[in-house]
This record gives C-alpha cells, structure tokens and sequence, in this order.
C-alpha cells in the first residue's frame, strides 16, 4: 500500500531524509519512530505529495505523488504535523467542508461528522472556532477530519500528543478497528507506550536514515527499550541548583 | 516593586512591538496613493485612516499578558492593584488624551472635542477586554451558500472582516450613502473617485490573500483535494461578495471592473511573495510599485466602464479569469507553501 524506494530529501547542504526504503502492507499499522529532526514529518509530506522528494520514489496506493496529487489526495487522510486548521471556521465546519470537498454527499456528510463529534467527546465544542480551540480539541478535529472521507491510507503525525487519556484510548481503539477493515495506517509518535500496544510495523530513523524495520512481533525487546538502545539513550542532566537552599 | 518595574517594562516592550505592526498602514494601498495624490485634499480620508486606527491603538495593554500567567505571578496585591493602575500610561493613546485635557483646560480645544477623542479612546480600551464570543456569534452568522466551497468562503469572508481595510471601504461606502441621500446631485466624477476609493481600500488585501491563513491552513489547502483555480476562486468570491454591496451606493459596474483588475494583479504576489497579515491591522502589500501600478489599472478600467460603456467589463472579467487559471496552475505546482 505505501512503498518507498531510495527515497531522500535535502535542503541545500542539510540531508533531513536519507535513501529512505520500506514498504507497508495493506491493513498494518506502521509506527515510524525516531526523535525530533530525524527526518519523520519530513517523510510524511513526502508520502502524501506535501513535499516533492530530492530523489528517490513513492507510492501510495498504486499512485505516485507527484504525478497524480488529486487522486491520492483523494485516497489518504492526513493528520499532519501542524493541524491543517483554519483558524475562522468552527470545529463542526471544518468537517462539513471536508465533506464537501472530498464529493460526500450532504447528508453523509452531516451523518458522519456527527458520529465523529460524538466518538471524539467534540460535541460541546462543535460550534467553537478553531482559533480558539484547546491543543487537544484542534488535534481531535484534524484526526476527525482525516477520518471523515473514509481512506484508504491514513497518515497519522504525532495523534496521540496533547490528547487526554480517554480520547487516546478511543484513538487507539478506532486505529485497531479501520486497520481490521483493511486500512492502512502510518503514523509518527514519541508516545511508545500507546505505540507499542498497537503497532504491527516499527520503522526506526536515525538522523534520516532507518536503522530498523521489522514486524512488531519481531522486537527482540520491549520497543522503548529498543529505541533507547537503536535511537537514543536518554542522558540526564545533573541541575545541583533544583532542591538546594534558596537565596 | 523590582517584580512591579519588570512586569511593566516586559507589557511596555510587548506594546511597542504590537504598535509597530500598525506601520502596516504605510504598505497599504490607500494610505500611499490618497497620500500621494489627495495631499492636503486628502484631510477626510485621512480621518477615517485614523478613526479606523483608532480602536486598536487604544487597547488595553495589560491584555498583553495572558491572564493565567497574569495569576500565576508572585505580586502582591497591592502590586496588582498598582499594575492596573499604571499600565494604561504604558498606551501613548493615554497621554494624548492627558495632553489634549491640558489644551481643552487651557481653551485651546472646545471640551466636546476632548470628550469625543476620550471616549473612542476609552471604547477602544473597554472593548479590548471584552471576551472574543460575542465576537463569534457574529462570525458565525455569515450566510451560507451554496457548492462544495461554502465553508472556504464563510472562512475567507472571515478573515477579510478582521482587517481593517474593510472598515475603512465601509466608512468610505456608508459616507457616500449617506452624502447622497441628502444631496442627491452628487457630480459624477466625485463617484467614480470613491468607486475607486472603495476598491482601493481593499486592493492591498488582494495582493496578500492567503495572509490571514495561518501555516496550518496553507497545508490544510494543500491536503484538500481541490485544484489551484479552485482554492483561488473561493478567496476571489469573498473579496467580490465583500466588494459588490460596498460599490452599489457608488458606481457599481465601475467598482466590479476595478475590483476584477485588483485581484488579477493581486494574485501573483499572494501566491509567490506570501506575507502574513495581522488581524485588525491593515493589510500590507507587496510593494509601493506594484500598488501604483494596480492603483492606475483600477482607475483606468473603472473610468473606461464608467464613461464608455459597461462593456469595458468583459475584458477585466476575461483578464481574472485568465489569472485565475495561470495563478492556479502556479498554486498546483508548489506542492506546499
């Protein structure tokens, strides 16, 4: 369902993503680890036609990017690393327009996004701007707009950051369901632990090359544990000024 | 008072800086030609410039500080009490009301005047604390319509009633209503000029429409699956259902000619020299050049229509949609912004 080859992305000197290859099986959840900077939002714009590739190829369901933008767009939903708000449209508004924009007919569209309304607890803010949304509430109704056209892939960067406890529960829950359904999901996450319980693919990057890709089943560790070892081991830093006596 | 003296020289700073985005004006189209042309003809539209001005230079600024950290800060509240007190004086609005009671006390200024300057002065501070829903109920009652683009265009509607470019057209507009109610004689020509005025006053916006936008709504335009022309279409249908009911008291067709021109011209520095805008500010263009140059287009396609005939209309109208086309393909071929 999504396929990469050699794929990589420089900007001037700087190499963000390096000759990137993997391929995701239809109905798989892929998490797509790595730290701030490793190159994942930029792999991301890549696989959904946000950004064109340096070199390298992409395919996603059957479709380059660049050559057909329309028609994956079309395919995918996306939750990207900024949101993708409008700031002047309510949150009910801007599943209406999604609506609309992906050819759902009227009524399809009202019936869907209130189920999504009511699924993502956004009913009481439906009517709120997303100008003047909680980081939680915008992140809810972007995931409710990738939803809402029914995809065949879903690009998911970064879901379950800033959410309450509950909505990441539902989150997690919906993600197992749609991937049983034969969706494809790619998502970004620092969050392992969600992560971990619902992951069938790991790709882990490093400095934007992969320096692991395996079935989840294959982890020879627990995955924090792994990435710690693969990615980066935490170093704590010794503040001697928190805790001693104040001036 | 050391706490009290930071707090206030940060709000100082915080307005200062927010006071310098209101230099936008000199960037704007109407502000550089009616300065350029009217001089000291010019002294009404000068006035509406400042009234329009007025209000977000009269807020409040401790509103600077979001009010959670605001309670979070260690002050006293003696502290607080004396903040409240002194943070107006940190507005330069407030000290021209104090120097213009100086003047009314000396008779130099009638005392009616000082109190109409005070009290816009202290509308503007009031209304600046209001909370934002009130605010949204309005937004929310843009109307409807009808196709796949409503909610892009109830959106871009939005944004072009937080600039300040449309309070001045409406000034602008409501004043010539008003002027020919009472004095329906009006010479011809004064309404070909506010036609243009109208349309000038907004013409800066349509060389930056995607300003208001946000980084996440220019990837949001390019996760929809919607082609250029299209995304450009619903910004141009706000700009034009926001320009037609402002040009009916004036010269209508005339207004909608220099309109068309406004945003074909507007359209290539919107999409390749993005600037963002600041809300209730006046929008900034590209550059003195081009805002003459869109200015003298305006004025010659609405004085063709007005005087010749309407059918000088057809080609600005084929002139937009020919930039509509070439600026959507240019829109589709950046992938993002």
């Amino acid at each position: 369902m999504i396929l990469c080859r050699n794929l990589a992305r420089r900007f001037g000197e700087f190499t963000a993503v390096d000759s990137l290859s993997f391929e995701v099986a239809p109905g798989a959840i892929c998490a797509f680890l790595g730290p701030n900077g490793a190159g994942k939002s930029t792999t991301v714009k890549m696989l959904t036609g946000l950004l064109p590739p340096s070199s390298g190829s992409v395919e996603v369901c059957g479709l380059d990017p660049a050559a057909k933008p329309i028609e994956l767009k079309r395919q995918v939903g996306v939750l990207p690393e900024d949101l993708g708000l409008f700031d002047d449209l309510t949150v009910e508004e801007h599943l209406l327009l999604t609506g609309a924009v992906y050819g759902i007919g009227r009524r399809d569209t009202h019936a869907r996004a209130a189920q999504l309304l009511h699924a993502l607890s956004l009913e009481h803010g439906r009517h709120t701007f997303a100008g003047s949304c909680s980081h939680g509430m915008r992140k809810k109704t972007a995931f409710a707009m990738a939803l809402l056209p029914n995809p065949r892939v879903l690009f998911l960067d970064e879901p379950f950051e800033a959410i309450d406890p509950v909505t990441s529960k539902i989150m997690r829950d919906l993600l197992e369901s749609i991937a049983q359904r034969g969706i494809t999901i790619f998502l970004t996450s620092h969050v392992l632990s969600v992560v971990e319980q619902i992951a069938t693919q790991v790709i882990m990057i490093r400095k934007g090359r992969i320096v692991w890709d395996s079935p989840a089943a294959d982890l020879p560790q627990g995955l924090e544990q792994h990435y710690f070892d693969l990615v980066e081991s935490p170093v704590v830093e010794e503040l001697e000024w928190l805790g001693s006596p104040r001036s | 008072m050391a706490r009290l003296a930071a707090v206030l020289k940060a709000l100082a700073r915080a307005v200062a800086r927010d006071q310098k985005s209101l230099q936008s004006v000199v960037a704007n189209n109407f502000f550089i030609v009616t300065a350029l042309l009217l001089r000291q003809a010019g002294t009404f539209i000068y006035l509406i410039v400042g009234l329009v001005l007025l209000f977000p230079l009269s807020t409040d600024p401790l509103r600077k500080i979001p009010p959670s950290r605001l309670a979070l800060w260690p002050l006293e509240p003696r502290e607080r009490r004396l903040l409240r007190a002194l943070s107006p004086w940190i507005n330069p609005m407030t000290w021209v009301i104090a120097a213009l009671a100086l003047w009314a006390g000396r008779g130099k200024i009638t005392l009616g005047l000082w109190a109409l300057a005070a009290a816009l002065v202290a509308a503007g501070f009031l209304l600046s604390d209001l909370p934002f829903a009130p605010m949204q109920t309005v937004w929310q009652r843009i109307p409807q319509f009808p196709g796949p683009w409503n909610h892009l265009i109830r959106k871009n509607l939005r944004e072009m009633l937080t600039t300040l470019d449309f309070y001045c057209a409406l000034i602008l507009s409501l004043a010539t209503l008003f002027f020919r109610s009472f004095a329906p004689r009006m010479p011809r020509e004064a309404l070909l000029a506010l036609s243009v005025l109208v349309v000038l006053a907004l013409s800066s916006y349509a060389q930056c429409l995607f300003g208001l936008d946000g980084r996440g709504g220019l990837s949001r335009y390019h996760l929809l699956p919607l082609q250029g022309w299209q995304i450009l279409a619903a910004k141009d249908t706000a700009f034009l259902l926001i320009v037609i009911p402002l040009v009916l008291p004036v010269a209508s067709l005339a207004g909608l000619g220099a309109a068309f021109v406004a945003l074909t011209i507007g359209h290539d520095p919107s999409i390749h020299h993005l600037r963002p805008q600041l809300r209730w500010r006046f929008s900034s263009g590209s550059s003195v050049m081009l805002g003459l140059g869109q200015a003298a287009l305006m004025a010659v396609a609405a004085s063709g229509i007005y005087f010749t005939s309407a059918l000088f209309l057809m080609p600005c109208l084929l002139a937009w949609l020919v930039s509509l086309r070439i600026s959507g393909r240019a829109i589709d071929r950046q992938a993002a912004w």
